[in-house]
């Protein structure tokens, strides 16, 4: 888990803190140089066929995939964790009504309802996690509903309600802070989900769009030249497995050690 | 079996319903239309286009005529392909989806499926730390990295497959295969290395050994079977993820399959031919839950229900 987690915080930190040190920004077009190779006038990578920094690009790239995936699994952790732990706490019908809801949502093709939320919605970065935010929280529904139902049974819980606790002060004061645990474990596992479904839109020219960049979008223009510049595909697509891997052995890992905890 | 099959079938009616009608309205909602062209057309060619193809009606009665279309099997005109109707396209590009998934979910499946046995076997010894390691790896493949990634390795470098179209042989097959089966290879074969190292710690199979049964036998006639169960409950969402990896690999490897109908129609605003693909799709998925189920049911005998 933690060499991982370090190569994740690494990729982040060099996102956010390096590019305002670069001399270059990811739109400028350096007109003297276009297309030049690494190393060459100030470019540390080179430029692309406009002209413009390849290393601003692929860290402010970098940056925006991230933070779009970050928000999209919060939208998918509060949809979730809202839906999971109400039909827990419920039970009875409305439990059973709204998991049907979930296990028929499950069977849709959301991947197409996604594509077509984007086409029609003249692909704003905003729309761009808040639909794959509503596409991603099922499974976080699932566990936390089954969290709750076994917390329900628990003494302490027990012993809350016999003194008199109000249902909505157990719910957010002793249930709640129970499940956060595993929420944060597969929010953990839905962030790289997420990567892979924002830059698989970029990448389709469905997702973000210029002049912001994300690793789906430079993957694209890579495997354009890549017969002249393979690390033009290689960086971004190398950074993108990179993140989603370390991701999810992270995110496993934590949610296998909180299993082996409750046990 | 046969009520889980009709229960299932009865189901699937509604779900198809809601989403034919949800992609109905969000491409109504769009921007531009199919017939937004460089020029302008004259008003009266416009309104005779639009009423030809039902345009002019109101929405709810659009869909209702879509829907009694649909009900005779009918998908509609291609707004685009002129000539076309979206049963032709779709019956042309449906093959060529379905070649390429297919042998990409055989292939992973036995892939997979070997490597997590394997490495159960090893449970805790360096292969199975190795080979888990590499399986969550695959799963981090994009289909959009691995696909251009390969065709430059071995199309362009090594010029052993071609990179781009079809051919009459089945060496066009082989890029677009294993790029869309790497990331399913690696979820199968750890779904794999849990079922089995599971089974193998559960009380029935320790009372296996301690009567004395050969290994090989226990594994084969005991732990084998329920050991598969994970296994098959992922087929049916491994099918949707073939599904839309296909979208970006037919893009990247120029295949004339679905996926690329389906993105092409929703830019060019082909009403029915995005709604005909969109429906395939579904049923597609909901099929192959259903077979996933079945599987399961045929491999742990208590879940079956009914």
């Amino acid at each position: 888990m933690r060499p991982a987690l370090v190569i994740v915080a690494l990729i982040v930190l060099a996102a956010l803190l390096v590019p305002p040190l670069l001399p270059f920004d990811h739109v400028a077009i350096d007109w003297d140089s276009v297309r030049v190779g690494m190393f060459t006038d100030g470019h540390l990578l080179g430029t692309d066929d406009l002209g413009r920094d390849r290393l601003a690009r692929l860290l402010v790239g970098t940056r925006v995939t991230l933070s779009v995936a970050l928000a999209a699994a919060l939208v998918a952790l509060v949809i979730g964790v809202a839906w999971g732990a109400i039909a827990g706490w419920v039970g009875g019908r409305t439990d059973e009504l709204m998991m049907r809801i979930v296990d028929g949502l499950y069977a849709l093709p959301f991947m197409f309802v996604v594509i077509l939320l984007m086409v029609v919605f003249g692909r704003s970065i905003l729309l761009v996690f808040l639909g794959i935010g509503f596409v991603e929280w099922l499974t976080m529904a699932r566990v936390v509903r089954g969290q709750v139902i076994a917390l329900k049974q628990r003494p302490f819980i027990l012993a809350a309600e016999a003194a008199g606790s109000p249902a909505r002060a157990t719910l957010l004061r002793h249930i709640l802070p129970n499940v956060a645990g595993v929420a944060v474990a597969y929010l953990m596992l839905t962030v790289p989900h997420v990567v892979m479904i924002e830059s698989f839109l970029s990448f389709l020219g469905l997702g973000v769009q210029e002049p912001l960049t994300s690793l789906g979008i430079l993957v694209n223009e890579g495997a354009e030249e890549m017969d002249m510049n393979p690390s033009a595909l290689l960086l971004p697509g190398g950074v993108l497995v990179l993140v989603i891997a370390c991701l999810t052995i992270a995110g496993e890992r934590f949610r296998d050690r909180l299993a082996d905890a409750a046990r | 079996m046969g009520r889980l099959i009709a229960r299932r079938l009865l189901t699937a009616v509604p779900t198809l319903l809601a989403i034919i009608i949800l992609s109905f309205i969000l491409m109504r909602l769009a921007p531009g239309g199919p017939f937004d062209g460089e020029r302008p057309l004259a008003p009266e060619v416009r309104a005779a286009l639009e009423a030809a193809y039902g345009l002019d009606k109101s929405l709810p009665e659009q869909v209702w005529m879509y829907l009694t279309r649909l009900a005779q099997g009918d998908f509609g005109p291609s707004m685009v392909y002129r000539d076309f109707t979206v049963s032709g396209l779709v019956a042309e590009a449906l093959p060529v989806s379905l070649l390429i998934g297919g042998c990409a979910l055989v292939l992973a499946s036995l892939l997979g499926i070997s490597a997590g046995l394997w490495a159960a076997l090893r449970a805790g010894k360096w292969q199975d730390e190795v080979l888990m390691l590499a399986a969550t790896l695959l799963t981090a493949l994009p289909t959009f990295v691995t696909g251009p990634l390969l065709a430059l390795i071995f199309g362009l470098w090594l010029g052993l497959f071609p990179v781009s179209g079809q051919n009459d042989g089945w060496d066009w097959l082989v890029l677009p295969v294993v790029a869309l089966a790497l990331p399913v290879t690696g979820a199968v074969a750890k779904l794999a290395r849990a079922g089995l190292a599971g089974e193998l710690g559960s009380d029935h199979i320790r009372a296996a050994r301690a009567r004395g049964i050969a290994p090989l036998t226990i594994l084969r006639r005991h732990a084998l079977r329920p050991a598969l169960v994970p296994v098959a409950s992922y087929l049916g969402p491994a099918a949707a993820a073939l599904l839309t990896g296909a979208v970006v690999i037919e893009t990247v490897f120029g295949l004339p399959g679905l996926g690329r109908y389906f993105v092409q129609g929703a830019l060019n605003r082909d009403y029915p031919l995005v709604l005909g693909v969109v429906t395939l799709y579904a049923a597609l998925i909901i099929l192959f839950n259903l077979f996933a189920d079945l599987i399961y049911g045929w491999l742990d005998p208590r879940m079956r229900e009914g």
